[in-house]
């Protein structure tokens, strides 16, 4: 097995915007994006849901390019574009034919430079942001499930506990001046980076980064709540109402440890060993073996790139006739189990094998075939903006494979812990209720 | 490298000199038993991607049932003659692989990944996964009572429940009107008339084998023929089936989700499979419709009036017969509005010539976007995967720019006239009856379903 030697450069400009390049020649294609280090966790508060609704303010026009010309000079220039909101960053891509590649960088800069919207595109865009809030979580089966389901009974600081896609009186709340406040106190070259994968020479990468990003003033660097939370000394648990589907489902959230510490890679592990597809022990025995429930998953969010408290989280749906307590039971006995005696080597050896194929898997991938390289700037972007060490997207599977059975163990002793989760339980409203809705 | 702050201009930076788009070397042999396997190098990642295709799928099987195929390929991998479920999914694992068996209306799948230094031993499974599953009584139970309870879900969801309608409307007693089973059809499938279905289906004359990735396609040649070259089977016979109905004249198609905070729309009417020599002027004319995020219709009903957040339009090419639609889920208040404007969209296209420059934005789109399949295994893969179920020319692939390139503004509007069918489109809408029936009803009779699919009216 080679050790992975992906190419990476990277400079930092005057203005403290962090540069990442790298390139690859197989075939004519160049991935941009531009990372911001905020996320929906730090939004302020009585703005839930302004995080999310900035980015889709950020397609809305910058100072030399209008509403409409970012999608349309994009798409014109044969590429794909988009933009996403998560817990602790927020990012915006691009990938066009790489003759497109200044074109993008200077779309990107002058985005970053000046914003410039006025209250009819605001009105707009909170109009689409409520239909997406609509079709992705309140008129669909398990919308939302866990991933705003979880927070407010897992957490208790506001940053952690709050509705991510926002409440829609927040959401009407939000003014032009919000928006601009946000731009000016997070979207400063200082709190991004820029990263250029894929058909691209370095030198030429830098100097056109240099010539449209380095004379955008830097900015005070922003004060960041603090997202820490208070001990939690005991199990928590809370009640959603399923509209639409007739399964109960349960979700099952564990604290994990800080990252790029040993104590993480073997949860790295111990979560592929109980939601690695069928052969987790949890889709097994939950739903091959003792056939309580119909589906069984679940996995660490964003694993790679966060900056809070986050969790690995489990999703059972089991079937009607059995209760969610039996349902829980048969659950904490798998984690009993694996508490009690760990895993074996054998095991350990293919959980190794099967984290190595998706390691690069998610490097090449994540957004199919039309977002190449996706999953490599996203890690590229972690490491930068949290680490300040790139290089990291070439070592850091070294400490999964590392892992010894002894730490898989220790591991689950510790952290899988009632003091330590939360529970959601998200239970289909009786029939007759249903009808009378 | 210059490092003195120059003030960035004002203007947009011209494209520069595009790189050459050269698409990698395939082979493509046969053999005896008539398998055919086609592979493709691509270094990106130490890992390949295939596909076993089966030109059989849930159409092929209509007479018997409503989606026997998909039911027998779920069945696939939960045990063989030599192995049970558990050690399947834990050799996969031990071999870094991901592996799926699907099927859909025309073709029956086992799609898989894995680590390249893994090749054949996972060549090896997916072999025997053809060749020797063995529908364990046991597992098909388990496997249909979750089958049942997938049903039960997709009739709480508008987007499942509108497409599922649109093909009842537009293909009548064809097989493709067939979408997914009821719970009494589940409750009625048998073990023997899946492993029936799957013994049919899965032979190497009815076969393609695609494989990508990282490796020296001469030992993986010879690799794929050590592990396929003793399967043997004939190629299933292909049913008779009847025509789609002819549709004239708008209708609307209401099912009632009461209580919908939203209402998905799905507009279609028939066109053209892929094949079809017109397939790639129709491309070009949904991409400057509603295919794109810089398509009229998303600057329209999203962009400009905010009624919708994912608007959408495409060509959905099935074997014997494509179909046009196009989707939106809009807020309650503006169904008979953002119907206007799918109309008012799909007439305007139909009556005036697309400007130059317009047509040039969406040509160099298509291009671009056709190119980024190089740059990925995946992205490859399912490049070659359109080619060779389709049965399109070899060089497909590269000549598609060119011909995207040609294309002028009379082609799109003889496109649009040909198959946008305006005056025969089929209107689909799932939500509220209570808020949304009068506004539909501006648009054609109305027949109101319930989510089963039970006619109200």
């Amino acid at each position: 097995m080679k050790p992975l030697q992906i190419p990476i450069e990277h400079k930092t400009l005057g203005n403290g915007l962090r540069v990442v390049v790298a390139p690859d020649s197989t075939a004519p294609v160049v991935t941009v994006g531009v990372y911001y280090k905020i996320g929906f966790r730090l939004e302020p508060q009585g703005r839930s849901g302004f995080a999310h609704l900035f980015e889709h303010m950020m397609f809305q026009g910058s100072e030399n390019a209008p509403k409409m010309q970012h999608i349309k000079l994009v798409n014109s220039s044969g590429g794909v574009l988009n933009g996403s909101t998560m817990y602790d960053v927020t990012n915006y891509f691009e990938a066009v034919p790489s003759n497109a590649l200044e074109r993008v960088l200077w779309l990107e800069a002058d985005r970053m430079r000046a914003l410039k919207v006025d209250d009819e595109n605001l009105r707009n865009q909170r109009d689409v942001v409520k239909e997406e809030v609509r079709v992705n979580v309140m008129n669909q089966p398990y919308g939302g499930f866990p991933w705003l389901d979880m927070p407010p009974v897992a957490f208790r600081n506001w940053a952690n506990a709050h509705n991510f896609y926002g409440d829609f009186a927040d959401l009407d709340a939000a003014s032009l001046a919000d928006v601009q406040t946000f731009f000016r106190t997070y979207y400063i070259p200082n709190n991004a980076v820029l990263l250029i994968l894929g058909d691209v020479n370095p030198a030429e990468g830098f100097a056109l980064a240099d010539k449209h990003f380095g004379d955008i003033p830097a900015g005070p660097p922003p004060k960041f709540a603090d997202p820490s939370e208070p001990k939690q000394t005991e199990e928590r648990r809370g009640d959603v109402i399923e509209k639409f589907g007739t399964l109960p489902a349960i979700a099952i959230g564990y604290v994990m440890p800080p990252r790029r510490t040993p104590e993480w890679c073997a949860m790295g592990l111990l979560d592929q060993a109980l939601h690695g597809g069928r052969a987790g022990r949890l889709y097994r025995e939950l739903v091959l073996e003792k056939q309580i429930a119909v589906e069984a998953d679940g996995g660490i969010d964003d694993v790679f790139v966060y900056d809070g408290p986050t969790q690995m989280t489990t999703r059972i749906f089991h079937k009607p006739e059995i209760s969610s307590e039996d349902t829980l039971a048969a659950f904490d006995e798998i984690v009993r189990e694996v508490q009690g005696k760990g895993i074996t080597a054998s095991e350990l050896d293919q959980l190794k094998v099967k984290w190595r194929s998706d390691y690069f898997a998610t490097l090449e991938g994540g957004r199919g075939g039309h977002m190449p390289k996706y999953g490599l700037m996203h890690l590229l972007a972690g490491f930068t903006l949290f680490d300040g060490e790139p290089q990291l997207v070439n070592t850091i599977l070294d400490g999964f494979l590392a892992v010894t059975k002894e730490q898989v163990l220790a591991a689950a002793q510790n952290y899988l812990l009632p003091q330590n989760r939360a529970i959601v339980f998200r239970k289909p409203m009786e029939k007759s209720a249903q009808e009378a809705a | 490298m210059a490092t003195q702050v120059q003030r960035t201009s004002k203007s947009i930076p011209e494209l520069s000199a595009e790189r050459e788009v050269r698409w990698p070397k395939r082979t493509k042999t046969k053999l005896a038993n008539g398998l055919e396997i086609i592979l493709l190098e691509s270094h990106t990642i130490p890992k390949f991607h295939g596909e076993l295709y089966l030109r059989s799928g849930n159409a092929a099987a209509a007479a018997r049932g409503t989606a026997l195929a998909e039911m027998a390929a779920t069945m696939v991998r939960t045990g063989t003659a030599k192995h049970t479920s558990r050690e399947i999914e834990e050799q996969l694992r031990g071999l870094g692989a991901d592996l799926s068996v699907s099927a859909g209306q025309d073709n029956s799948a086992i799609s898989f990944a894995g680590l390249s230094d893994h090749a054949e031993p996972l060549l090896q499974l997916v072999n025997e996964l053809a060749r020797e599953a063995a529908f364990p009584a046991g597992e098909f139970e388990r496997e249909r009572r979750q089958r049942l309870e997938e049903v039960k879900l997709e009739r709480t969801q508008p987007g499942f429940l509108a497409g599922e309608r649109l093909r009842k409307v537009l293909f009548g007693s064809h097989p493709y009107a067939q979408v997914s089973p009821s719970e009494e059809q589940v409750a009625a499938y048998t073990r023997e008339e899946l492993q029936s279905v799957y013994g049919e289906f899965y032979t190497p004359e009815n076969a393609i084998l695609i494989l990508v990735g990282d490796f020296d396609p001469a030992a993986m040649q010879k690799a794929a023929e050590r592990v396929f070259g003793d399967w043997s089977g004939r190629k299933p016979a292909t049913p008779e089936s009847t025509k789609p109905p002819v549709l004239k004249g708008r209708r609307v198609y209401l099912v009632d989700l009461p209580a919908s905070v939203q209402t998905q729309i799905l507009c279609g009417c028939h066109a053209i499979t892929r094949k079809h020599p017109d397939w790639i002027k129709l491309g070009l004319t949904n991409s400057l419709y509603g295919g794109a995020f810089n398509s009229r219709l998303v600057m329209n009903i999203r962009e400009d009036k905010g009624y919708t957040y994912s608007p959408r339009s495409g060509v959905n090419p099935l074997r014997q017969y494509g179909y046009f639609s196009v989707s939106a889920a809009v807020r309650n208040d503006v169904v008979a509005a953002s119907l206007t404007e799918i109309f008012y969209e799909i007439d305007k296209l139909r009556s005036l010539p697309v400007p130059e420059a317009e047509l040039l934005d969406a040509q160099n789109y298509l291009t671009g976007v056709f190119s980024m399949g190089l740059a990925t295994q995946s992205g490859l893969l399912s490049q070659i995967s359109t080619l060779a179920l389709n049965e399109l020319p070899d060089d497909y692939l590269e000549t598609y720019r060119e011909k995207v390139r040609a294309l002028k503004p009379e082609d799109v509007l003889t496109a649009a006239r040909t198959y946008f069918d305006s005056a025969n489109m089929q209107i689909v809408v799932v939500g509220d009856r209570k808020q949304i029936e009068s506004q539909t009803e501006l648009f054609g009779e109305v027949g109101i379903y319930d989510a089963r699919g039970n006619r109200q009216n």
